[in-house]
């Protein structure tokens, strides 16, 4: 991004349409002025160091915070950023099974810009950190609502790319939730096989 | 549109400035607690005290921990040897929790033990749950001994063991084909009955390190052999028993041994306390190192003898 696009603050729209309408967010995605995927990229490294910082700020913290605060974040940086990928993936791959077309990079785009409303969770329960008011049941709660709020902000954006309903836009953004939880559920069921028979063989 | 944009941006600015806040937040929380600790700990420097502590068997590893870091025996006899080169170590106070352990290992402490203390640096031992057989052996190295009333101690002998699986591999008709250079080569051997040359043989072994182990403990308590050998049959006792056999000098608590050893180094009440320093690293993986080990080869003691005479107390 060149100086001269910086100034004009066209890459603020991002932020913008991702925090007041998602539909508005995906159609400036596909104009691509700026390209607006390697500044979404912004948005899951931003939020890796706000749930250090929000996670860090609740306990009781030593030097070891340094640590977690540089080679911490880049770490759940990559996760995050893996995370997102993959999920963008299969996101993509269960459009294209429900007949529409894909298009991984304004997923990848969409999926990084619905993550904003969760750098709202440091400033929200930062005054119930520091007043010592039960901050740990605010930090989930404010998880909970900006989890949902990424929800919607990505099932819209799906709904206006592929010019489908909600409902059939939620569908295809739960397909792959429900398959890799389908997959976790068997995982853990067949290590819980293997560790059984592994320590019943050693006892 | 140019408002709204400006307002994102001073949103955007915001979260920055409250993610900055937070860390300044964090480090002046660490460094007040920082400074705390420092406050505690001031009196560490200048001539004090060092703390070894010899938990669990006691063995010689056969691989080092994680990172390199000696484990087991090793790792005692290198505390003792940077205790003994500190200039600032006046006196050691071994914490003892040990079962007891291999012979080669335990004589290994109890040698460097005995070189601390021709070096005038006073050793005194602080006994906790158990320091019976080996965990005894080492303590009694120590100019000092100091026991709590609940300790197990004693167990003063020599112990080597392998199941007879004989009768069981003739249930399941297995035979093992052995092919050796010498009679005595598979001794220990779980598959057959032990024979008579054998059991001599190893009873010549366990009498010698037996006698070692009965020399050192007079040595070290400087007592005569005889008074050691009347309870050196294996019991075991309480840490007032042993004081009433002279086994042990006092009873008490850690502190009281820590005490003792100022007082035998002529240090004041309170000079500091060097404690073991192990990072939290160096824990967490080598708990995970011993899971490890631990699981790596269940049962394999069973079907392949490991030699190893042991001054332990078996519960």
């Amino acid at each position: 991004m060149k100086l001269e696009s910086f100034r004009t603050l066209a890459w603020a729209d991002f932020f913008l349409y991702s925090m007041i309408d998602p539909r508005a967010l995906y159609r400036r995605i596909k104009q691509k002025e700026p390209d607006p995927f390697w500044i979404s990229f912004i948005v899951p490294a931003s939020v890796s160091l706000s749930g250090i910082l929000t996670i860090s700020l609740m306990g009781r913290e030593s030097a070891f915070f340094y640590y977690k605060l540089s080679y911490g974040w880049i770490f759940v940086f990559l996760y995050t950023f893996l995370k997102t990928v993959i999920y963008a993936s299969l996101i993509d791959v269960a459009a294209q099974f429900s007949g529409l077309k894909g298009n991984i990079r304004e997923v990848i785009s969409s999926v990084n810009f619905s993550m904003l409303p969760e750098l709202f969770i440091l400033p929200a329960a930062y005054p119930f950190i520091v007043g010592d008011f039960i901050p740990l049941f605010f930090y989930v709660l404010f998880s909970l609502v900006c989890f949902v709020w990424h929800v919607l902000i990505l099932v819209q954006a799906i709904s206006e790319m592929h010019i489908i309903d909600f409902g059939k836009a939620f569908l295809i953004y739960i397909m792959p939730a429900v398959f890799t939880g389908i997959v976790f559920i068997l995982m853990a069921v067949m290590f819980f096989i293997n560790a059984l028979g592994y320590f019943s063989s050693i006892m | 549109m140019e408002r709204e944009r400006k307002l994102t941006v001073a949103i955007l600015a915001m979260l920055i400035l409250v993610a900055v806040i937070a860390i300044v937040d964090i480090s002046f929380k660490i460094e007040e607690k920082h400074s705390r600790e420092i406050k505690l700990t001031l009196p560490d420097i200048g001539a004090g005290i060092g703390i070894v502590r010899v938990e669990g068997p006691i063995e010689l590893s056969s691989r080092p921990g994680p990172f390199g870091m000696p484990e087991g025996a090793e790792a005692v006899v290198k505390r003792l040897d940077s205790l003994e080169k500190d200039s600032n170590i006046r006196a050691v106070v071994l914490r003892i929790n040990s079962p007891g352990g291999t012979v080669a290992a335990t004589q290994e402490i109890y040698e460097k033990i005995m070189k601390l203390r021709k070096k005038n640096i006073p050793v005194v031992a602080s006994m906790g749950d158990l320091a019976a057989s080996g965990g005894y052996y080492v303590a009694a190295a120590c100019n000092h001994i100091v026991a709590n009333y609940g300790t197990v101690t004693g167990s003063i002998g020599v112990i080597a063991y392998s199941p007879n699986l004989r009768r069981l591999f003739d249930k399941f008709g297995i035979k093992m084909n052995v092919i050796k250079s010498g009679k005595y080569k598979d001794i220990l051997a779980s598959h057959r009955d032990m024979s008579r040359d054998e059991r001599v043989l190893l009873q010549e072994l366990i009498d010698s390190s037996y006698g070692k182990f009965v020399k050192d403990v007079a040595v070290g308590r400087n007592m005569s052999e005889l008074d050691i050998m009347k309870v050196a049959d294996g019991r075991i006792m309480s840490g007032i028993t042993a004081l009433e056999n002279k086994l042990v000098d006092q009873m008490g608590t850690f502190e009281d041994a820590i005490a003792k050893a100022r007082e035998l180094a002529g240090l004041d009440e309170d000079s500091p306390v060097y404690e073991e320093k192990t990072s939290p690293f160096n824990e967490f993986f080598g708990t995970l190192n011993s899971i490890l080990r631990g699981s790596s080869l269940p049962g394999s003691e069973v079907l392949y003898p490991v030699y190893k005479l042991e001054y332990r107390y078996m519960r």
